[in-house]
């Protein structure tokens, strides 16, 4: 039997047309299913600087900037307090110690040629990534879905269905970018539900949406912006999609949104609500989409690679939306992937052990922002706090531009977690009040 | 640096709460025992701004387990913590 591809890619999304570009360009044969037929809509619409060196590195960034998605200078945070700290004259302190907002371009990255990232419309960016892959050499296939994949013979054995018929195509090597589908994870039982998130989300596009109404500096209306609201473990995100649409979406525990028997409009307005000042902006423009709800989406895989096989970008984990990570983790864990990729195909060997190197990058990455995001929901007020501290700033930005493959842990990260174990030890800490619920398992899963 | 006397922080401190807090609160006068929590003129982030004054105009870095309810009580409270952070003078 001989393969019919170098390579079989599940799912056309960003993660999945990333690696097909890196492979094509390789000179391998790929082939790209995706059930779907593009353009279709997807949540996380948000990048972060970290996709910029792998979209110039696929040859996809003018086919990106021209594409005139509203660009991303930097992130800011909002919270309750917002008032109090206006009037106690919070305005008049010196530059180190601002309202909680960065700009990417305070920090240089490697790779990064610019001072901007971008908000996205799913549906086009997604589109512009597959077919770039297929201008690369990718074969793409739309409208097919991916059934078993058998790894019991020599080489793996793709069922690929379209309407009622499949047919069975073998390839060397098989990637799963399926997104939260996790077509593998499923198939071979190793996905994990996170031990620590299990948020959920409903969100929705509104026109006329007055950016700047909540922006402590009003040149900064076009970044994206976290709203906490005064309930807890519970936030909205403010991401400009065109000059006059904005998707707005509302994170919190599950077990909240369980409590409104599934009526995803009445627990958005009544969550929105909790900020009043948020509620008029949102009560004063039109919504243009129906509401979509996200959930179960904090999970883990116990392998992310195996003997011809390997997992990345949602597919291999997913954490929590709060740094707009998603679209990062798809480029880069792809990018990660392709190099082992290329070596397993010429050394003629795609055993497990060929995978290490991207098993090890991935995993490390991830777990950073696990650590990041964990301690985020645990202690909010301490982000504010260290993103505003000069000796955090930057590697609190670092993290934040999703800069996280390459080095080890940033020093930030255990600095805030000495902080959370303080707090929480000592009911009489003055941050005590502000502890969410999140709480880690005492023993830690092996993801 | 030169190590600051305890009048010293005391006063600094004094005159940063009144600058930044004092503006709009109810709170007229602060005295060494004014209860600076409980009338909630240090809510959570004006504690926030209080201890990076301290640390960049003090030089004085108050680690997370001192900042609890006893340490920020009040002025007195908060000027014999910094002053036992700071660094002596040599004998």
């Amino acid at each position: 039997m001989d393969a019919q591809f170098d390579v079989a890619v599940i799912g056309g999304g960003p993660a999945g047309s990333t690696v097909a570009s890196y492979l094509a360009k390789a000179g391998l044969s790929v082939a790209v299913f995706e059930a779907e037929n593009f353009p279709r809509e997807h949540v996380g619409e948000s990048l972060v600087p970290a996709t910029t060196p792998v979209l110039l590195e696929i040859g996809a960034m003018d086919k990106v900037e021209a594409a005139g998605f509203p660009k991303k200078f930097g992130a800011a945070w909002t919270s309750a307090e917002d008032r109090d700290i206006n009037h106690n004259g919070f305005r008049g302190l010196n530059h180190d110690f601002r309202a909680a907002e960065v700009l990417f371009s305070e920090r240089d990255q490697d790779g990064v040629d610019r001072d901007h990232t971008f908000h996205v419309d799913r549906s086009k960016f997604d589109h512009i990534l597959l077919k770039h892959a297929e201008e690369l050499g990718a074969k793409v296939f739309q409208g097919v879905r991916v059934g078993k994949v058998d790894f019991d013979g020599e080489l793996p054995v793709v069922e690929v269905k379209v309407g009622s018929s499949s047919t069975h195509i073998p390839v060397k090597m098989v990637v799963d970018a399926s997104g939260r589908q996790t077509r593998l994870g499923n198939q071979l039982k190793t996905k994990i539900p996170d031990p620590v998130f299990n948020q959920y989300a409903v969100h929705t596009w509104f026109d006329g949406l007055d950016r700047k109404a909540l922006a402590v500096n009003k040149d900064q209306a076009d970044y994206i912006f976290i709203h906490f609201l005064p309930v807890i473990d519970t936030w909205v995100w403010q991401i400009p999609i065109t000059d006059t649409i904005t998707s707005i979406g509302v994170v919190s525990q599950k077990k909240r949104f369980q409590e409104y028997g599934g009526d995803r409009e009445k627990y958005f307005w009544e969550t929105v609500a909790s900020r009043p000042e948020l509620l008029d902006v949102l009560k004063n423009c039109k919504q243009v989409k129906p509401m979509k709800t996200e959930g179960d989406y904090s999970y883990g895989m116990k392998q992310i690679a195996g003997d011809n096989y390997v997992l990345i970008g949602d597919a291999a984990r997913f954490v929590d939306p709060i740094f707009s990570s998603g679209v990062s983790v798809a480029l880069n864990s792809a990018r990660l992937a392709a190099k082992d990729i290329i070596a397993a195909a010429e050394a003629g060997d795609f055993k497990h052990e060929r995978f290490a190197a991207y098993e090890n990058k991935l995993r490390k990455a991830v777990g950073y922002w696990h650590r990041f995001i964990e301690a985020y929901y645990r202690l909010n007020i301490l982000f504010t706090a260290f993103v505003q501290d000069d000796r955090y700033r930057l590697d609190i930005l670092k993290m934040l531009q999703g800069d996280v493959y390459d080095d080890e842990e940033p020093k930030a990260l255990s600095a805030m977690w000495e902080i959370i174990e303080a707090v929480e030890s000592d009911p009489t800490h003055l941050w005590h009040p502000y502890l969410g619920q999140l709480r880690s398992p005492t023993a830690a899963p092996s993801f | 640096m030169a190590a600051l006397s305890h009048e010293e922080i005391r006063q600094r401190i004094s005159e940063y709460i009144e600058q930044q807090f004092l503006g709009e609160s109810e709170v007229s006068e602060l005295t060494d025992d004014t209860p600076l929590l409980e009338w909630s003129v240090l809510t959570s982030m004006n504690t926030s701004l209080l201890l990076s004054f301290i640390r960049t105009e003090l030089g004085v870095v108050v680690p997370p387990t001192h900042i609890t309810g006893r340490n920020f009580a009040n002025l007195a409270a908060i000027t014999d913590m910094v002053h036992s952070l700071a660094p002596q003078p040599a004998a």
